[in-house]
């Protein structure tokens, strides 16, 4: 976004200048507040920790430790090759998924729309037990065709991680190839120019900033993530698991930060060689925007269909293969069907699921608002404090949700700030929620933003339409497809999100990330299996009330940008 | 409409302020299993109405982090049932007061710190779980000791907690060592180490993974063994040859409870007749003197003096220790 920062402030009435000033300053200033007190804040705290060496003071100890220890090494190279591998997959999967999606014309894209979302609402554990039960050593792949197929370490760590990158890749490639202009490709096929002419000259340019967002935050989640090579990278050693292994193994926090802090660095990097990789290229200029309606094409679009439905049918079959089990008497022993698993009494019961919901709307619609705030004020903000502010807004992934939970205890269990009222509190756990996820949230909009034409802008405030307004009737309606999958992905994440929660629960206060994470430690793998079916029918129920409800409000308005 | 969330903030901080200062409040973290807590906090509650027990459960290792995490400003009143070699942390040690619970005195030294800062009535000990199913389909014999484990034909169907990520995994480490002695200990598990599918992170997963049929054997928990074999897995426990892992539940007062009073009078009670009768149901690790075998001990298949299946462990040795074996077992054995 460089390349146009300016333009549609240049554009204003010196009227309306003062306060959108105002305005542009509160858009921007209030989402880098909350950045600034919930991911910064007790980030500098765990560098504190990182640099503080045995005897309490500060220094680079730690640091010369962990980089002169030979599984540090290895785990950084696995971590790399892993986050790389994941990445060129999702990103190519993801690519096909949304473009068959938005591109192309077929039937039963509801079909596609819901499967994609299953890794993003299920419970970490219900992918992991999934990909054992159809995979594993033991499982219905290896049974049935006589197979001694070995899933455990790099192939099985790279399928359950595509599996969990692959929805976000869609999500916010799919933010770039929805709302181009079918009039461009009108125009392109008036020229004569043929459709794998029109892909790579139009459709590719057009969704780089998408693919490349994409890639960023897969690889980001990919070199952060424990759970997954917890349960099925066997003995392939990652950075998480060097975490994991130094603070709970070894209750050594601040060795532990110090491999935190660490994975920082390939983050930053990878964001700073992203931006550079845009600045070569120039936004769309179009004055307006024509939704593309596909035309059926059938060398294009069966072939696609195809892979689409491939890739739905495999998602969908690990998240169905738990919830079978969850009603079979002993997987994978006995089937005989039942619903003993169901009455679930240890852990607080039922109990963490109403709570939860609350916690993920808090997450979802305050989240929802910060990052439109944050996106549209940015785009009115000079570059040379928008660009260490995008670096900020898109760092949070970077964080082992792990590290991030213990950070918020080390940083709200301090009665030194006010902030202290909020340990212990539902509003903390929204928080992290929010936090957690902010880099997803925050480049799914970007990208929606980046579509969005600046003479659109322009032309409102030209006519003497203030910020606020601009935003309200130009912006939001624009972008409202991306506004609403952030809020459900937010949603959705935060329903079932663990690794950071699960130091912020208290007695008094729990979720249904840490009941099922209690049952499954009792040994209760089939109660897990059924309170996550349970949460994950209760996720689903809500995002089909609230689509019913987005549809009953959207009835009858059009949006402006079809003018 | 302002002057009215005014209102209900004020009130909510109030409430928030008045809840936090009430007496008869206690919070209590705790790694003991979900179903035993369940029975013993019902119990407690019943011996102590005026009390609220909020009880925090999380397993071993991630309650340490938190216990750590929180050390700035601790959130614990009681700290109970939690690993004894986690417990002789230096880093814990220096947060506990030391109390000598009522009853606690009937102890043996080895389960109770020489200043009172913990002691420890219950313990769990590690177990072998074999999947009997895997283990005839791949024509293996059911293996009774470390030693068996060499066997070449166990290649790759056993699973074991890494001592680094999981107590349960040193517990085992350590009982080869204290057994066997430095040198033929190490020699043991190198023995063993071609054989091992994986290293887990956790200490219950070698269990679960042998119980599904993943693998044959899980290093693991006897109390998910048990458990897995009550649900109708086809799993064997096993305790091995030469003694088995065992663990201790430690319980202390957190010094900077500011409801001590009543966090002492909840240790009393753990060490309470009552107590003691429900460890008898739960409990295959009793180290009560004149306790007998419990009926948990008794469905294990476990001998009436258990002292006899146990490693010989010296748990002071076992945590001064930790931190070097763990760092020699990376060397040799990370992967």
């Amino acid at each position: 976004m460089p390349t146009r920062q300016a333009t549609p402030a240049t554009a204003h009435t010196k009227r309306g200048l003062d306060g959108d000033r105002v305005l542009t300053a509160f858009c921007v200033g209030l989402p880098v507040l909350g950045l600034l007190l919930f991911f910064l804040y007790p980030m500098a705290i765990v560098f504190l920790r990182s640099i503080t060496v045995a005897d309490g003071t500060y220094g680079l100890g730690n640091y010369g430790e962990v980089l002169a220890s030979k599984g540090f090494w290895r785990a950084t190279w696995h971590s790399m090759a892993m986050g790389g591998g994941t990445t060129v997959l999702s990103v190519l999967l993801g690519f096909v998924i949304a473009h068959g999606l938005h591109r192309c014309a077929f039937r039963g894209k509801w079909l596609i729309r819901a499967a994609i979302v299953l890794p993003l609402l299920a419970p970490s554990l219900v992918q992991a037990l999934g990909l054992i039960f159809l995979l594993g050593r033991n499982g219905l792949v290896n049974r049935f065709f006589g197979l001694e197929m070995d899933i455990y370490g790099f192939w099985g760590l790279l399928i359950a991680n595509t599996l969990y990158a692959l929805p976000q890749a869609v999500m916010i490639i799919g933010a770039a190839l929805v709302l181009l202009d079918a009039r461009t490709y009108e125009a392109a096929e008036i020229m004569g120019a043929s459709p794998s002419r029109q892909f790579r000259d139009l459709t590719l340019p057009a969704v780089r900033l998408g693919l490349l967002n994409a890639a960023f935050v897969v690889f980001t989640i990919t070199i952060t993530d424990f759970g997954n090579a917890a349960v099925i990278g066997g003995d392939y050693s990652v950075l998480a698991t060097e975490i994991y292994s130094q603070v709970v193994g070894q209750r050594n926090f601040n060795m532990g930060a110090v491999v935190g802090i660490m994975l920082l660095l390939p983050t930053v990097a990878s964001y700073a060689i992203e931006r550079q990789a845009m600045k070569r290229q120039k936004g769309q200029q179009g004055t307006n925007s024509q939704p593309f309606v596909p035309q059926f094409t059938p060398v294009r679009d069966l072939p696609m269909a195809a892979i689409n439905f491939l890739i739905a049918v495999l998602i969908a079959a690990v998240i169905a293969i738990v919830v079978f089990a969850s009603f079979v008497r002993l997987w994978p022993y006995n089937f005989e069907l039942t619903t003993r698993h169901y009455n679930i009494t240890l852990a607080g019961g039922y109990g963490s699921l109403w709570m939860t919901i609350v916690i993920s709307l808090m997450a979802a619609a305050g989240g929802t608002l910060a990052v439109f705030l944050l996106g549209l004020g940015l785009r009115r903000v000079p570059s040379a404090l928008a660009q260490p502010l995008q670096v900020l807004a898109a760092m949070p992934a970077a964080v082992p949700g792990m590290v991030l939970g213990l950070a918020y205890i080390l940083t709200f269990n301090s009665t030194a700030t006010p902030l202290y009222l909020l340990y212990g509190t539902a509003a903390l756990i929204a928080i992290i929620n929010f936090y957690h996820y902010h880099t997803q949230a925050f480049l799914t909009l970007q990208t929606g933003f980046r579509q969005l034409p600046p003479a659109l802008e322009e032309a409102a405030g030209s006519l003497g339409a203030g910020l606020g307004k601009v935003a309200v009737n130009v912006v939001a309606p624009f972008i409202a497809p991306m506004l609403v999958s952030v809020f459900f992905f937010l949603f959705m994440r935060s329903m079932v999100t663990l690794s950071a929660v699960v130091f912020l629960t208290t007695p008094k206060l729990n979720v249904a990330a840490v009941t099922i994470m209690r049952l499954d430690d009792a040994g209760l793998t089939s109660q897990a299996a059924a309170f996550s079916t349970v949460v994950m029918a209760v996720v689903c129920a809500a995002l089909i009330g609230m689509k019913a409800v987005l549809a009953v409000m959207g009835r009858g308005q059009t949006r402006p940008a079809k003018g | 409409m302002k002057n009215h969330i005014f209102a209900v903030s004020a009130s909510l901080l109030a409430l928030a302020a008045a809840s936090a200062a009430v007496a008869g409040e206690i919070t209590v973290y705790t790694a003991l299993e979900e179903e035993e807590i369940a029975a013993y906090a019902a119990a407690a509650q019943a011996t102590m109405p005026d009390v609220e027990l909020n009880i925090l459960r999380l397993s071993t290792g991630k309650l340490g982090a938190r216990i750590l995490a929180e050390a700035g400003n601790p959130q614990a009143d009681v700290i109970w049932g939690w690993a004894v070699t986690a417990m002789m942390d230096p880093q814990i040690l220096d947060m506990l007061e030391p109390y000598a619970a009522k009853g606690s005195e009937v102890l043996g030294d080895a389960f109770r710190d020489a200043d009172g800062r913990w002691f420890a009535p219950v313990g769990y000990m590690g177990a072998f779980c074999v999947n009997t199913a895997r283990l005839e389909q791949k024509g293996l014999p059911m293996p009774k000791s470390w030693k068996d484990l060499e066997d070449p034909a166990f290649k790759g169907e056993i699973l074991m907690p890494d001592p680094n990520s999981s107590g349960t995994g040193y517990l085992h480490v350590n009982a080869v060592l204290q057994t066997l002695g430095e040198e033929a200990g190490w020699a043991q598990l190198a023995a063993v180490d071609p054989n091992m599918a994986q290293y887990t992170s956790s200490g219950s997963k070698p269990c679960k993974s042998a119980r599904t049929g993943e693998y044959t054997v899980g290093i693991s928990l006897a109390f998910t063994a048990m458990q897995s074999i009550e649900e109708g897995y086809p799993l064997a426990m096993v305790f091995p040859e030469g003694g088995v892992g065992y663990e201790l539940e430690a319980s202390g007062l957190m010094s900077s409870s500011d409801n001590k009073d009543d966090a002492k009078a909840f240790l009393d009670w753990t060490m309470s007749e009552e107590a003691i009768d429900l460890y008898r149901q739960y409990k295959a690790l009793i180290t009560i003197p004149g306790v007998g075998a419990s009926a948990a001990a008794e469905k294990a298949g476990l001998p009436a003096d258990i002292s006899t299946v146990l490693a010989d462990v010296d748990f002071v040795k076992s945590a001064a220790g930790q931190n070097a074996i763990k760092a020699t077992w990376k060397e040799k054995f990370g992967r």
